[in-house]
């Protein structure tokens, strides 16, 4: 029994006091949480660096886009034959050299916002992405707030002590006068007290639930024996307790000085230890608050960078939410494209303009708008409009005579418009010697033959035959 | 009590889960009526990303094995149907195709060319067939169904005499329906 008693005394101090031991296994959850944040990392592919192949690409945009006759299914994951279509469609943008931005902007021409599986980031659709984050946020911050509070208390708790209010509750009206049940009671609360430090010492218990337990059957097991003396007077007690048994006797005369001795050894442990440690312990739980909301920040960011959409290499983590002046530029560059592909040429040429406003010197711009007046010009017979074609041309070459683009566009108008034949040759060589994308070697293959036909040149062996 | 008692005389008890609720209620009121008092869709025009914009080059080739291509200004309102065998709105709408083919064929205003979507060419040219379809009809191509952005059918296109998109239909239509339509277009541009 004093064993008992004294054991019920000593787990505070010896909880307190091995600190290897608590240091042990508290950073588990901590640890998972570190290898969590690391294995985000790694699986995100933020660390891998090489460039994408054309299947991957493909891939990470049918990821994005959903299948168009489906519900809520990405055309990767669809057979549906519209799915098939997107498929079929954004491979060959890829093989053509079409950049990611243009084939889901081609994309998004035709089947508008909602093509994308991922809700745009602006307007009102900017809830969908807001309210998770601060939900995330809050619920972190009062978690935190109410550990904070509740260990803030516990010390607080342990420090006060709560001597003295022991032995003066009691439970009289529940309390039996019959030795036996009394005996049984007494060790009931006893064995309570044990489990309570077992569990205690097992870290199944924390230390403001340890406490409460403690005090409660301390408070009873002091009651208790207060009725036992109170209940049983005269004469007749130590009948009774010798009728009960020596055990229970033992316990009685042990319980009385031994309860108050140890609850104010444990009172002075729990002081002694709480107050020594008090600091120690505050600033070290701060410590893993704040590694913990750390750690779930960069989990959440590095979730929200890299799952709210297949980010490739070389991609900005944010998207397009904000562009730099020369980004703006490519995206309407990348704008006027897909729209001339798609026929409206009017708009490409409007975006065109609004580039060479800007930049009077983006030999892209120039290029593509002196194509488009050449075409325009060509069919209406508009001779001034042919003219600026020309001249926007031939800026466009001398800005960057490596352009392939501008090379062809000028070797065309050069055997069309001029009939100067040789000079488009020149201009097809050039355009050869650039280093131009098969499929568009293929496209111009007609024109550039009918030129080095005309200049009376042989036809070189670059040259698709017959395509 | 004693919040009551601290709170200047005067002030009323504030009932927040009363307030809640009455929010709650406007709201969902609000919603209901919104809902409610939507016009009935029986012409889904819908706001595709293409209207207004040149329409995408319709051609392929018939269910008979001839080419077919659309000029890029046909000079008359031009009706473009997705369609499939399989499709019981497709087969709603069919005999309504038909009228409206008949009626502008005199006109000479307006032609019908349908593409099959998501069907064989047996199935589809049987269907054409029991139809009584004279219209050029064009082999299922997901590229031309991805190109004008149709998800299901049937889904229907008007195309303006100057080769622009000038409206999207995603439900089985009628031949009023189509007059409606040209007619509110031609009403935009004058």
């Amino acid at each position: 029994m004093s064993t008992t008693l004294r054991g019920a005394a000593d787990p505070m101090a010896r909880r307190a006091a091995d600190g290897d031991r608590k240091r042990r296994r508290f950073p588990w959850w901590t640890l998972f949480g570190v290898v969590a944040v690391i294995a985000l990392v790694i699986g995100s592919g933020v660390l891998g660096s090489s460039a994408p192949t054309a299947g991957q690409r493909a891939l990470a945009i049918e990821t994005d886009i959903r299948c168009p006759s489906c519900e809520d299914l990405s055309v990767a994951q669809s057979s549906a034959p519209t799915a098939v279509a997107v498929r079929a469609t954004v491979q060959r943008q890829i093989a053509e050299g079409r950049s990611d931005q243009q084939i889901e902007s081609y994309l998004e021409s035709r089947y508008g916002a909602s093509i994308e599986l991922d809700p745009p980031a602006s307007g009102w659709t900017l809830l969908v992405w807001l309210v998770p984050l601060l939900a995330g946020v809050g619920g972190l911050a009062v978690v935190t707030t109410v550990l904070i509070r509740r260990h803030v208390t516990v010390l607080d708790e342990a420090a006060a002590g709560d001597v003295g209010s022991i032995g003066s509750v009691s439970d009289d009206a529940e309390l039996p006068t019959d030795p036996d049940r009394l005996a049984d009671r007494r060790a009931f609360l006893v064995r309570s007290l044990s489990d309570a430090d077992a569990e205690y010492l097992a870290g199944d218990l924390s230390d403001r639930d340890y406490l409460a337990l403690r005090r409660r059957d301390m408070k009873r097991l002091a009651a208790l024996d207060a009725h036992g003396s109170s209940a049983l007077p005269g004469p007749e007690t130590p009948a009774v307790l010798s009728a009960a048994g020596p055990a229970v006797a033992t316990a009685s005369a042990v319980t009385s000085s031994a309860v108050t001795a140890a609850t104010a050894a444990t009172a002075a442990t729990v002081t002694s230890a709480a107050t020594a440690e008090r600091p120690r312990r505050g600033r070290r739980s701060w410590w893993f608050l704040a590694g913990a909301v750390a750690a779930f920040t960069v989990a959440l960011v590095v979730a929200v960078t890299q799952f709210s959409s297949n980010r490739l290499p070389g991609q900005t983590p944010t998207g397009s939410v904000s562009l730099s002046p020369s980004q703006q530029t490519e995206e309407t560059l990348a704008q006027a494209a897909s729209d001339e592909d798609q026929g409206q040429v009017e708009q490409a040429a409007s975006l065109y303009q609004d580039v060479l406003d800007q930049h009077p010197a983006n030999e892209v711009a120039l290029a593509q708008l002196g194509w488009i007046e050449f075409e325009t010009g060509h069919s209406t017979g508009d001779r001034s409009l042919l003219a600026d074609a020309r001249a926007k041309l031939d800026r466009a070459v001398k800005l960057d005579p490596q352009d392939y683009a501008a090379r062809l566009y000028l070797g065309t108008v050069l055997l069309q418009q001029n009939g100067d034949a040789s000079a488009a040759v020149a201009q097809f060589a050039l355009f050869h010697a650039d280093g131009p994308p098969a499929a568009l070697v293929s496209q111009a293959a007609p024109v550039i033959r009918q030129a080095y036909t005309a200049a009376g040149d042989p036809v070189p062996a670059w040259l698709p035959a017959n395509s | 009590m004693t919040m009551t008692e601290d709170r200047p005389s005067g002030t009323r008890a504030r009932h927040p889960v009363r307030w809640i609720a009455t929010v709650a209620l406007v709201v969902v009121a609000g919603l209901v009526a919104v809902l409610a008092t939507r016009p009935p869709a029986s012409v889904a025009e819908v706001d595709s990303p293409l209207l207004g914009n040149l329409a995408p080059t319709l051609s392929g080739t018939t269910l008979s094995g001839s080419p077919f291509v659309l000029p890029s200004r046909p000079g008359h309102y031009v009706v473009v149907n997705f369609f499939a065998s399989w499709c019981e709105p497709c087969r709603q709408e069919g005999p309504q195709l038909v009228r409206f083919a008949f009626e502008h064929s005199r006109t000479n205003d307006a032609q019908l060319v349908s593409v099959v979507f998501d069907d064989t060419d047996s199935s589809a040219s049987a269907y054409q067939a029991q139809l009584g379809a004279t219209w050029p009809t064009l082999r299922a191509d997901g590229a031309l169904a991805l190109s004008y952005g149709v998800r299901a059918p049937p889904t229907t296109f008007v195309i303006a005499p100057d080769g622009r998109l000038a409206a999207e239909v995603i439900a089985p239509v009628t031949a009023s329906d189509l007059d409606q339509v040209i007619a509110t277009v031609k009403a935009r541009r004058p």
